[in-house]
């Protein structure tokens, strides 16, 4: 089902779907840096920024979350509460790289053996709208990891930025709950023609360009490679790359606690920080940079697709973007995709 | 109920005392029945040169209203150069945390020595006064 | 050309085995960045770039390459972070030779991106110029307006201490007044000052980027990772991030050279480098030192002067 919303109720729009939703999108925190909020106010809603700086895993995966509280009163038991997600949400504005993302992340958070109720629960209870990406970056390769600048699967509402108005889409039967929208009008053969358009140029734009099929086989033979010695070097181990990252979701939880009275939160955590894998004795299982380098890439290359049968990258560029040192993860592919034919670093040590 | 607050408010304020000068100064102060205001929390210190700055932030964000820095006059320290040292860090800590908005008056330095019981009633005095004046603090502190 | 003869005596250097690996600049995958290399082979030098886009100080590297005699590419304000790692004593086998340049200020590419409208595809220095190229627009942009703020106001722009000096010294730009992001900052009320701290701060996502970017940070274990004793929370309450921010800006307090490298590492484009101006401003008013300039001088915090200001003590 496809309608059409003019940007000048855009707004209003917004504020019928506040009523009844939390809203969360891209918010400009300063001149070019913005990230996933709680909407308190329709005109905040920025939408501009392709990538915003950090991804909409936020929405569902802060990076700070309380799990519980507690505190001891009068020498009885800690009284514990939960946090509970009260309001039925909109995630609006992500591109469909990040709701890939999110995909990626459900099979880790709800997997068979293991359901995380704080994800699950945000998940269940947010209908998502994304917006398409009509001029996908140099930086981008979505279509290489599976993805697309148009890639509609997981969202519920699909928008695409038609110049004066939007077309949206209604994918799923969460979608369809927006059918009697009263900004919603009826969308012409013009404006599908338009949409095709738009469609072909940003996909053409966002060809595959990296090579990432059968890469965990290739990666397998790699482990000992001298390509890890080299290709650490520049990292500086800040968690950039990681914590901007729609699919990274290592956490560490800590007690923060003051006298009787405390919470126990989940943080965000970089495999690319030493401590993330120091062990109690001292002992560094991953003592150096190098380790470090190759564990982010062997976990979204090697790893998770032999566990999920994809790669954990949807090709947003923001680790290209963003880094200090400018590591582009796209030639460390291209390089380790090279490694086929020339032969067997893994076994001739 | 708010305004009650208010009027019984009285600042915490935590003080390094170096062990060798200013701790038997207060030590002094005490058995000589010299009364000062009983709003600090003293914690003894090897030398006031062994004050970390974070010592001091950890003390403010932990809700404590002022921090006292006191150790031996210079020329007097027990390690010979250690409040010499501690000077320095005082000093750009100091201007520091004034730069970033904290108020003046919230960290404070003294010299007193094992003898000056009578000037170690004063400083506290006078500290607890300025903190005070500036009341709680409400910046920095975790909540 | 500068390019041709950094190449040149890079070259020489790997070739007579005067040193293991030479640290350096590359044009890499992005316009209006360079990235850095590591270089072993004389033939690798042909990839040394030199332009307005070496922004990164490199010798936040050294500690990584301890072990190796090391050349590194230095701009002025590396050198003075070279300078005041070795009066730290870093360099205990080997140190480093320095290959300075001296430095045309490097251009700030957010102002660039901020001053377009859509992708930037290239940007090629033409002299004093700028072109910047996208999709449907190509600009001429007046290099000198788009430079990094702290290097705007840099007074050190040809490395001292260098080993070999690539290109003639530059003519150097005392300044009259403080820092201007300084004095900006200053001209605020207490109560403002802490406000626009803690929004600025408000932003960030503790990647410590900034600390790893810092040739100066190198502790083994760093305050916020330290668990005995727990310094700080490792969750973004204001609190706390005031917290990871006063301390890690304060570490630096006689120490940082001014290059302006956390604030270019932020990914989330916190102001940072006013907070260290601030304190190089105050070493400098209180014992008269600046980072890197005398490779004799002990730095401030470690030393003393009976004569020390003391009007602040009771």
């Amino acid at each position: 089902m496809k309608f059409k919303l003019d940007k000048k109720d855009f707004e209003r729009f917004l504020k019928d779907l506040m009523e009844a939703y939390d809203l969360f999108a891209p918010v400009q925190l300063a001149e070019g840096v913005s990230v996933f909020r709680k909407i308190d106010q329709p005109e905040e809603v920025h939408l501009t920024q392709l990538v915003p700086q950090k991804s909409a895993k936020e929405v569902f995966f802060p990076q700070s979350e309380v799990m519980f509280r507690y505190e001891t009163v009068e020498h009885r038991e800690p009284i514990l509460s939960e946090q509970r997600i009260e309001r039925e949400r909109v995630l609006l504005g992500a591109r469909p790289c990040d709701i890939e993302a999110i995909s990626i992340l459900e099979k880790v958070f709800a997997g068979e053996d293991y359901t995380d109720v704080y994800f699950l629960e945000k998940r269940r209870k947010t209908t998502i709208v994304t917006l398409s990406c009509n001029h996908p970056l140099t930086t981008c390769f979505c279509s290489s990891t599976g993805g697309g600048p148009f890639r509609r699967d997981g969202s519920d509402l699909f928008l695409t930025d038609l110049g004066e108005s939007y077309l949206v889409e209604l994918l799923t039967e969460k979608g369809m709950a927006f059918s009697k929208n009263r900004f919603f009008r009826e969308a012409g053969s013009k404006d599908f023609d338009l949409l095709k358009e738009l469609e072909e140029k940003a996909s053409k734009k966002a060809e595959a360009s990296i090579p990432v099929e059968g890469i965990e086989k290739r990666l397998d033979l790699m482990v000992e490679s001298p390509f890890w010695d080299r290709i650490h070097e520049k990292c500086i181990g800040c968690g950039v790359c990681t914590f901007l990252c729609p699919t990274c979701h290592c956490f560490d939880i800590t007690d923060e606690a003051v006298n009787l009275k405390g919470q126990r939160v989940r943080n965000w955590d970089s495999c690319l920080f030493p401590i993330y894998s120091l062990e109690t004795s001292g002992h560094n299982p991953r003592p150096t940079g190098r380790e470090r380098t190759r564990q982010r890439l062997m976990h979204k290359f090697n790893y998770y697709p032999k566990n999920f049968d994809r790669v954990a990258c949807v090709g947003c560029g923001r680790c290209i973007l963003y880094c200090p040192v400018h590591f582009d993860i796209r030639e460390a592919l291209l390089y380790a995709s090279s490694r086929r034919s020339k032969g067997q670093e893994g076994q001739s040590r | 109920m708010e305004s009650e607050t208010v009027t019984n408010w009285e600042p915490k304020i935590l003080a390094f005392l170096c062990n060798w000068c200013s701790y038997a100064g207060a030590d002094l102060a005490g058995t000589s029945r010299i009364q000062y205001p009983p709003n600090i929390r003293v914690i003894r210190v090897p030398c006031s040169g062994r004050i970390n700055p974070l010592f001091i932030l950890k003390a403010l964000q932990g809700g404590m209203d002022g921090v006292l820095v006191s150790g031996c006059h210079p020329g007097d320290c027990h390690f010979l150069s250690g409040n010499y040292i501690g000077r320095r860090k005082s000093a750009t800590l100091k201007r520091f945390l004034e730069y970033l908005g904290v108020e003046e008056n919230r960290v404070q330095f003294s010299w007193v020595s094992a003898a000056e019981g009578v000037k170690f009633s004063q400083v506290i005095q006078e500290v607890t006064e300025d903190v005070k004046k500036l009341g709680p603090l409400r910046n920095f502190v975790k909540k | 050309m500068i390019q041709e003869k950094l190449r040149e005596k890079a070259k020489e250097l790997l070739s007579k085995k005067e040193v293991d690996l030479i640290i350096g600049f590359s044009e890499w995958t992005l316009p209006l960045r360079t990235t850095p290399v590591f270089i072993r082979t004389p033939e690798g030098t042909e990839s040394l770039a030199w332009n307005s886009f070496c922004e990164n100080n490199l010798a936040t590297y050294l500690h990584k390459f301890g072990r190796f005699k090391v050349g590194i590419v230095v701009k002025g304000c590396d050198a003075r972070s070279v300078v005041a790692l070795s009066l730290e004593k870093r360099f205990p086998n080997h140190r480093p030779l320095l290959i300075g340049v001296p430095c045309q200020r490097m251009v700030d590419r957010k102002k660039v991106k901020k001053a377009v409208k859509g992708e930037i595809l290239q940007a090629v220095e033409q002299g004093d110029l700028l072109v910047v190229k996208g999709e449907d627009f190509e600009v001429t942009l007046k290099r000198d307006d788009f430079l990094y703020s702290v290097c705007r106001s840099c007074t050190h722009r040809t490395p001292n201490q260098a080993d070999f000096l690539i290109g003639d010294p530059v003519e150097e730009f005392p300044l009259d007044e403080a820092h201007p992001d300084v004095s900006e900052f200053e001209g605020k009320t207490p109560e403002e000052r802490w406000g626009s701290f803690e929004k600025e701060i408000s932003r960030c996502i503790r990647c410590y980027a900034c600390r790893e970017a810092c040739p100066m940070c190198y502790c083994t274990e760093c305050f916020v990772d330290s668990t005995r004793p727990k310094w700080i929370e490792k969750s973004l309450s204001p609190s706390d991030l005031a917290f990871y921010h006063i301390v890690r800006a304060y570490h630096q307090t006689g120490r940082c050279s001014g290059c302006g490298a956390c604030e270019r590492a932020c990914p989330m484009d916190i102001r940072l480098t006013h907070l260290t101006q601030k304190l190089n401003q105050e070493v400098k008013d209180l014992y008269g030192f600046e980072t890197g300039i005398q490779p004799e001088v002990p730095p401030p915090l470690s030393t003393f002067h009976p004569e020390d200001e003391q009007g602040f003590i009771k």
